[in-house]
């Protein structure tokens, strides 16, 4: 995952006078199709395999597999977890982001590639580089954190650095320096200026790269493998409880968590498209 | 005001990312260039570099081909189901990597799968082979290509396009003509960042691939492999291996990037 | 006759862009498509390139059914309002990609794009990129792109509408010129009446999606065809049950013509030369009335005088709409 792939929110389509009719060609419509089959063989079927798998035992198999204890569990740390780095991403994202758009000094684009690394790093990669400071008998910091629950929360801020500083950045980039000189002129102090000129403006921005970020952190494994211990009742998240039920080849079980985890998933890229279109909106 | 945001942020950054990553780059070098070279006479670990270099090509040409195909029919064309299909396109980006690569299973297990027995009747096998391991490295990084050159499409419009044709270039002539060279830069970011991705995959290429040694693990899982059996140098040392490559491509694209765009 | 557009509808959705449009450019003339925005010039122009699709009715250029060749079969030349200009490419290979496309050897390609660089006058320039130019050159190197391909007809959208004012005016004498030389078949789209009265050899004037009249220049602003017309080309007011200029109406201190019309003066401004003079005529109507400095000194009108309007002689005067617009 990566720096900019976050950083550009898709426009929305412009609306066209016209319905949505189909404009497609004989030669771009086969290409729509190809691609269209490729897409379902890759991603459509198996997420869909997924959730019949998950239903296919019936409902109270379903609900018996999710309120599992030790599941239960996972799917609590995790969720809490990850709204916890949420919050704090939300308040450090724009400070990051405001510092690199507005400030400057030497050494700031060496911390623009900072905020890159964690999507550009192997996620087993990201969990060694963590526990080498924080989870090691000899950790320079004398921190040892590995299989306790900071770990889990210090690998989701590590993974979900960049979504809401990519998100924010371009839109404080574009955001015009005379509004605020405007606010100013009217007698706003700094805070009101910042509360009400400049917050709103960003606000779709943190939304969106608050659910981006809620989202990777749900949906987090390869950081944890090596730093959390995957203790159950204690630091297993719920990709780990996933894995163990496959490896157990309780597929059903896989499959039930598995939905839960897409149905979240499912909903941050409902979310997304409304904020999206939201601002497309407003131009 | 500006000094303690500015402190605060590099902070942040110097302890969550920048201190830990120098840390790995010294334990790998503790003992000199001892931990990188005879990681690479073991020829398990090789074979699992080659493997992941290889999955990364493949992803990577796919993910071209279809990102470049897809995005042209997003912004150029209307047709029923678009705003479905655009939202569905951002999924693999957060989707759990280990549901990626139960989903794939259930699809093309060998034994139990929807598709996986008929294509091993046909003696195709996905799932504990290079097939799957490329699906899975695929499907993660579907959307990077796409969020890369949809808004350059948008950005140049259709009105290059049209002048071609107006001077007699056909559909063929107008895309290798003017369309490919406007969303150059694009493709080139998205190969990088592709690549990047593509190489570090984890969660669901240990679902598919059966960690095979020699034959299907791949560079990431051998780090998991070393740390978890007391081998902390090897795992060092083949962590900064695949650091190095996604640095550099960040750095690169970084360094192309601000050219291109101002 | 070199276009020949017959019975064409274009609709966008429920909008209607084009009603029913039949219209005849003349050969080797240098043609303006008029009217106010979304009035569907454009989009006339547009479907005679090929670049959009009439919903029905026929185009033929040059004698050859146009109507379902595709635009790169056309040889039209189009030049849009923004230059489309290729922006990776330098300024001599945005000429002669048209050339490139029509696969003619590399000597002639080189000859033809130094003769037309010289043309446009962006000989020094043919070997930067079009970021490099500004807004007017870009507009002539997009001009001798389309003129590369030897194009049967010319077809120019707004091609002064994203440049300012004194370019535009520059360019729009420049292009007059370069037809007199060139002579091929031109037309151009525009909003603004001055460019089109001024550079045109002949106008159609095209508002809501129809045809309301084809003429030169004289006989458009001479014999409007209606009131729309009339008052797209200048300034209009009315006096009794007709339309007419603001500086054809004669302007007495006593009712001396029969049938003049009587009325205070609401208003007076003084502009240069001209006297600007609002009347409240008897009936109810305000008309703007136009008088030179001299004529409003020695009848020593003031706001308030009261005087008698009557249309001069051979005034352009066209019956009033029954909605005034």
């Amino acid at each position: 995952m990566t720096s900019t792939e976050i950083a550009r929110v898709r426009p929305a389509r412009t609306p066209r006078r016209s319905g949505p009719r189909s404009t497609l060609t004989r030669s771009s419509g086969l290409g729509l199709g190809i691609a269209m089959i490729w897409f379902s063989a890759l991603v459509l079927i198996p997420l869909a395999a997924v959730v019949v798998t998950a239903i296919d035992g019936g409902w109270e198999t379903f609900w018996a597999t999710i309120t599992n204890g030790q599941t239960m569990a996972a799917i609590k740390l995790t969720v809490f977890t990850a709204a916890g780095v949420t919050v704090v991403n939300v308040v450090m994202g724009p400070l990051i982001a405001w510092v690199l758009v507005r400030d400057r000094f030497w050494g700031k684009s060496v911390l623009e590639v900072m905020i890159d690394i964690p999507f550009a790093l192997p996620t087993i990669v990201a969990g060694l580089v963590l526990l080498s400071l924080y989870g090691n008998a000899d950790s320079p910091l004398g921190i040892d954190i590995a299989n306790e629950r900071p770990a889990v929360f210090l690998a989701f801020l590590f993974v979900t650095l960049p979504f809401v500083v990519r998100m924010v950045q371009p839109v404080l980039e574009e955001l015009e320096l005379d509004v605020e000189e405007a606010a100013a002129s009217l007698g706003a102090s700094r805070f009101t200026t910042f509360r009400r000129i400049i917050l709103p403006s960003l606000a779709p921005a943190i939304a969106a790269g608050a659910a981006l970020s809620f989202a990777r952190g749900v949906s987090e494994y390869g950081s944890l493998v090596l730093l959390s211990g995957n203790l159950p009742f204690k630091t297993e998240v719920t990709s780990v409880r996933i894995l163990s039920s496959i490896e157990n080849d309780n597929v059903a079980a896989a499959a039930a968590v598995a939905t839960v985890l897409l149905a979240i998933s499912l909903t941050v890229i409902v979310l997304l498209d409304l904020i999206q279109r939201r601002v497309a909106a407003r131009g | 005001m500006t000094y303690v945001l500015r402190i605060v942020a590099t902070a942040y950054l110097f302890f969550l990312v920048a201190w830990p990553v120098s840390l790995v780059v010294t334990h790998t070098f503790d003992d000199g260039f001892a931990s990188i070279s005879s990681l690479l006479q073991d020829p398990d670990t090789v074979v699992a570099l080659q493997l992941s270099a290889y999955v990364a090509v493949f992803s990577v040409v796919i993910n071209t081909l279809f990102g470049v195909g897809i995005s042209m029919l997003l912004v150029r064309q209307e047709f029923p189901g678009k705003r479905v299909l655009n939202a569905m396109l951002d999924i693999p980006l957060s989707v759990s990597p280990i549901v990626v690569g139960l989903a794939l299973v259930l699809v093309y297990g060998g034994r139990n799968g929807w598709l996986g027995p008929t294509l091993a009747g046909w003696g195709f096998d996905v799932i504990f082979s290079t097939p799957g391991i490329i699906m899975a490295t695929t499907f993660v990084a579907l959307p990077l290509m796409i969020r890369e050159i949809v808004p350059v499409l948008e950005e140049i419009g259709i009105e290059q396009e049209q002048a071609a044709q107006s001077l007699g270039a056909n559909a063929m002539q107008r895309f290798w003509r003017i369309t490919l060279p406007s969303i150059k830069w694009g493709i080139v970011y998205g190969v990088v960042l592709t690549l990047a991705r593509s190489l570090g995959e984890f969660g669901a290429v240990k679902v598919v691939s059966g960690n095979v040694l020699g034959q299907t693990r791949t560079a990431t899982l051998v780090v998991e492999e070393k740390y978890l059996n007391f081998d902390q140098q090897g795992a060092y040392a083949t962590a900064f291996l695949l650091a190095m490559v996604s640095v550099a491509c960040i750095v690169i694209v970084a360094i192309i990037r601000p050219k291109n765009h101002s | 006759m070199s276009i020949e557009v017959s019975g064409l509808n274009k609709k966008f959705g429920d909008f209607v862009a084009l009603d029913n449009v039949d219209v005849t450019i003349p050969t080797g003339q240098l043609t303006a498509l008029l009217g106010p925005s979304g009035g569907g010039k454009s989009t006339l122009l547009r479907i005679i390139a090929g670049l959009e699709k009439g919903d029905s009715g026929t185009v033929n250029i040059e004698g050859v059914d146009a109507t379902n060749l595709p635009a790169q079969k056309r040889n039209v030349g189009f030049v849009f309002q923004h230059y489309a200009v290729f922006k990776h490419m330098t300024v001599a290979k945005n000429v002669a990609f048209g050339l490139e496309i029509r696969k003619r050897p590399k000597d002639e390609i080189e000859h033809r794009v130094n003769e037309l660089l010289k043309l446009v006058h962006l000989s020094q320039f043919s070997h930067r990129l079009p970021s490099q130019l500004s807004g007017g050159q870009r507009q002539r190197m997009a001009l001798a792109r389309a003129l590369a391909v030897e194009p049967k007809v010319l077809l120019l959208d707004e091609p002064f509408g994203a440049l300012d004012a004194k370019v535009r005016k520059e360019l729009r004498d420049w292009l007059r010129r370069l037809h007199d030389d060139v002579h091929v078949t031109t037309v151009f789209v525009t909003h603004d009446q001055e460019e089109a009265l001024e550079v045109a050899d002949e106008i159609v004037v095209v508002n809501e999606g129809r045809v309301e009249q084809v003429g030169t220049p004289d006989q458009l602003y001479d014999e409007p065809a209606n009131d729309f017309v009339m008052s797209f080309l200048g300034e209009v007011t009315h006096l009794g049950g007709a339309s007419l200029r603001p500086h054809d109406i004669e302007l007495e201190t006593a009712p001396r013509m029969a049938g003049a019309v009587e009325g205070t003066i609401a208003r007076m401004v003084r502009i240069g030369f001209e006297v600007r003079l609002t009347v409240l005529t008897v009936d109810g109507d305000e008309v703007s009335v136009v008088a030179t400095r001299t004529h409003a000194r020695s009848q020593r009108l003031e706001e308030g005088s009261t005087v008698w309007l009557t249309p001069a002689d051979g005034a352009t005067m066209v019956p009033r709409m029954a909605v005034a617009g």
